[in-house]
């Protein structure tokens, strides 16, 4: 992938303000990004959101069909979460099939979104065993500032939030809302030494790709963790992210709470 | 398979184990001829098989560092390895495993000494049970030692799993389908110590106290793995001596 | 048994000793590679028993044609790196003598490591006494790794091969050794070099040695 010159440049920056205590835009440590919050942007879609943290922007579409259940799970709906990270959104993004950093992302945004069990998938089930609904959430990144994760996560969430099963359009009665029982969020921070960043910028991520995302759910349980690129992690830092992360994703729930309300 | 009523009666685990009780291990060290190292590991009914070739002259050219080594890691189920036929060829799961440990091995290899070069690391599940990500970063490691490569010290993965409310180390397949959380780590062990933590995924439900727990689990499961891979390390030369 | 360490393992407390096949992190000193642990007086340092073969200046290795360009010839070293002779530190070229008459593709040659820059591009040079093309006896491989046992101390494995064999033999770096000399007794070095590479980590391995050359010469007489 071909890197952006301006990198290099912001390194030195970055790190200089870090040896102060201070970070670049003036953020706490375990301070999230302005978030924005807008469901419901795609007509077309079952459910939408377009999330902006900072600059970082993302849009997600939630799009709804019948099919057969896994043999495993009979009488449970399925979810599938596919990202698309498409060259408009960075220099460093290249046309062609799922590379390892979009996969990735699309599985730690499932994993945080199925482990907090916030779609209910027992009440997706319309014949056992032969015919349940099939939520397939689509993460399509518009802009990447940094932190495409946590914005893809607030997005997918708010976008299941958002979602009205189509059972008119395939003849099996009313509509009605997608059933949703919690709010998980995802909080990943850059590694940089002994010091973490929560929700790190594009320029942040100039000093490297040492990330540790931890999604939480409404009861402060851990759903998920990811521990990405080569780095080595202590303990004592790890613990002091799990005890940050809570934090600052029960904050980050109640302002996107607040913002969907209002739309 | 369906759900277990229970995962732990009289304190034992499903096949018998204690929670804090590893799957029996074998390791054999410079299985393939081909390869400058490798290793074969079975944990539990995993079976593996690691290759390391390199460093060699990396190709395509493009994919060259004029700074380092390039560390490529393979994580590949034959298609009978699964219960049910797995088509060959890498799928997501794949994808996102291989990547968390190259990461993990980029942490351990000096890649500064050999620049212009990649470090291909192949690991094939033959079978699967649960655990073969860990049973491969297991595989992989000594088979790097085996190839001579510069290290800073060896990893050495497990994950550990909640079930019924308790931790329980180096899950079955039964603990890791209808579990409450699983959580594979690797460790960089250096000087007989585990050091740092060099892979960590998470995926279920646990409490932050219960993490803490999972953590000195996994290290005490991983000391026992290390001194099993050193053993079959150091096995090699006590043969040829006799 | 000689003390053979791994990877991570904690060596000394000193960095001022750190040697080969060591790091230094902080104040402590770590194995890097598998090998054997050997102190010296204000010295440690770990003899691979693995592993590929990493030109350094100096070196005397063995290696093998694989292009010619116009400038010279590209090298294949049995290591991670093609090495590169230029036109110029190849005493047969000649000019208006063409190159791949001098030296083609599939020629073996012994030749020094003449210089390595920051991205290990290796150039090497025939200019020196022992530096030749290979056109007869017989070139056999080794792990790289092994090469030291070969030599032996100060040289007294090479010693003692010579001496007793009357063979010529020269030991590249890179695991390659050239052997000449009568055929039936060129056999018996061959045996002799992998007998070393098999038990290069074992101790009275001199000795074993001479003594598999004189019974070898006592089957053949």
């Amino acid at each position: 992938m071909p890197e952006d010159i301006l990198v290099d440049i912001k390194k030195d920056y970055v790190l200089a303000k870090l040896r102060e205590g201070e970070r670049i835009d003036g953020r706490k440590f375990d301070e999230f990004r302005k978030v924005e919050v807008k469901v419901g942007v795609i007509e077309k879609a079952e459910g939408s959101a377009l999330v902006k943290l900072g600059n970082t922007q993302v849009v997600v579409g939630i799009k709804m069909q019948p099919g057969e259940p896994f043999p495993d799970t009979p009488d449970k709906g399925i979810i599938i979460v596919n990202a698309e990270l498409v060259p408009l959104a960075s220099p460093t993004f290249e046309p062609g099939p799922p590379d390892e950093t979009s996969v990735e992302l699309a599985r730690v945004v499932d994993r945080g979104i199925r482990e907090s069990e916030a779609v209910d998938l027992s009440r997706l089930c319309i014949e056992v065993g032969k015919n349940v609904w099939m939520v397939f959430v689509d993460i399509h990144a518009l802009d990447d500032d940094g932190n495409l994760l946590d914005a893809s996560a607030i997005a997918s969430i708010s976008a299941l939030m958002n979602t009205k099963i189509p059972a008119s359009r395939f003849g099996l009665g009313e509509d009605y809302e997608l059933p949703i029982n919690d709010l998980p969020i995802s909080v990943t921070s850059l590694v940089v030494g002994d010091k973490f960043l929560i929700d790190p910028s594009r320029d942040e991520l100039s000093v490297g790709n040492s990330t540790l995302t931890v999604s939480v759910d409404r009861n402060d349980n851990i759903v998920a963790m990811q521990k990405s690129g080569d780095y080595l992690l202590s303990e004592a830092l790890l613990e002091e992210i799990i005890e940050a992360s809570i934090g600052a994703a029960k904050k980050l729930r109640e302002e996107i709470i607040k913002q969907i309300s209002k739309s | 398979m369906s759900r277990p009523d229970k995962f732990i009666v009289d304190g034992k685990r499903l096949d018998g184990r204690l929670p804090d009780q590893l799957r029996p291990i074998k390791i054999e060290v410079d299985v393939l001829k081909r390869a400058d190292g490798s290793c074969y590991i079975e944990m539990g009914k995993n079976k593996v098989v690691a290759a390391v070739y390199g460093p060699r002259e990396a190709f395509p050219r493009h994919i060259q560092d004029p700074s380092k080594v390039v560390v490529r890691y393979r994580y590949n189920m034959a298609p009978f390895s699964v219960e049910e036929r797995k088509r060959p060829g890498p799928d997501r799961r794949s994808v996102e495993i291989s990547k968390v440990s190259k990461e993990a091995f980029e942490t351990i290899i000096m890649k500064e000494l050999f620049p212009r070069s990649v470090v291909d690391i192949f690991v094939e599940v033959l079978q699967a049970d649960a655990g073969s990500r860990t049973a491969c970063i297991n595989a992989a490691s000594v088979a790097l030692v085996d190839a001579g490569i510069p290290v800073k010290g060896m990893l050495t993965s497990v994950a550990v799993a909640k079930v019924d409310g308790t931790l329980v180390l180096d899950p079955m397949k039964e603990e890791d389908n209808f579990g409450d959380a699983d959580m594979p780590f690797a460790f960089l062990i250096r000087g007989g110590k585990i050091e740092s933590i060099a892979l960590l995924q998470m995926d279920g439900r646990m409490t932050k106290a219960e993490i803490k727990d999972a953590i000195a689990l996994a290290k005490k499961g991983a000391m026992e793995i290390y001194n099993l891979q050193r053993e079959a390390i150091m096995k090699q030369f006590v043969e040829e001596e006799e | 048994m000689r003390k053979i360490v791994l990877p991570g393992d904690l060596i000394s407390t000193n960095p001022k000793v750190a040697g080969y096949g060591t790091y230094v992190e902080g104040d402590k000193v770590y194995a890097k590679i598998i090998g054997i642990f050997e102190q010296a007086d204000n010295s440690i340092r770990v003899i691979p028993l693995k592993g590929k073969y990493s030109p350094s200046v100096g070196d005397t290795i063995i290696g093998i044609v694989r292009e010619v360009a116009s400038n010279g010839w590209n090298v294949d070293i049995n290591s991670p790196y093609q090495a590169f002779l230029p036109l110029g530190e190849n005493p047969e070229t000649k000019p208006g003598k063409k190159l791949n008459d001098v030296l083609d593709i599939g020629d073996a040659i012994i030749a020094k490591v003449l210089s390595i820059d920051p991205r290990m591009r290796v150039t090497i040079s025939m200019k020196d006494k022992i530096c030749r093309a290979i056109r007869f006896g017989r070139i056999v491989a080794i792990n790289p790794a092994r090469v030291p046992r070969v030599i032996g101390k100060k040289g007294s494995m090479i010693k003692l091969i010579k001496s007793e064999l009357e063979v010529q033999i020269v030991v590249g770096q890179n695991g390659l050794i050239w052997l000449n000399g009568d055929r039936r007794k060129v056999a018996i070095a061959e045996e002799v070099v992998y007998l070393i590479e098999e038990g290069a980590h074992t101790e009275g391995l001199t000795d074993r040695v001479g003594e598999f050359i004189r019974r070898r010469k006592d089957v053949q007489t």
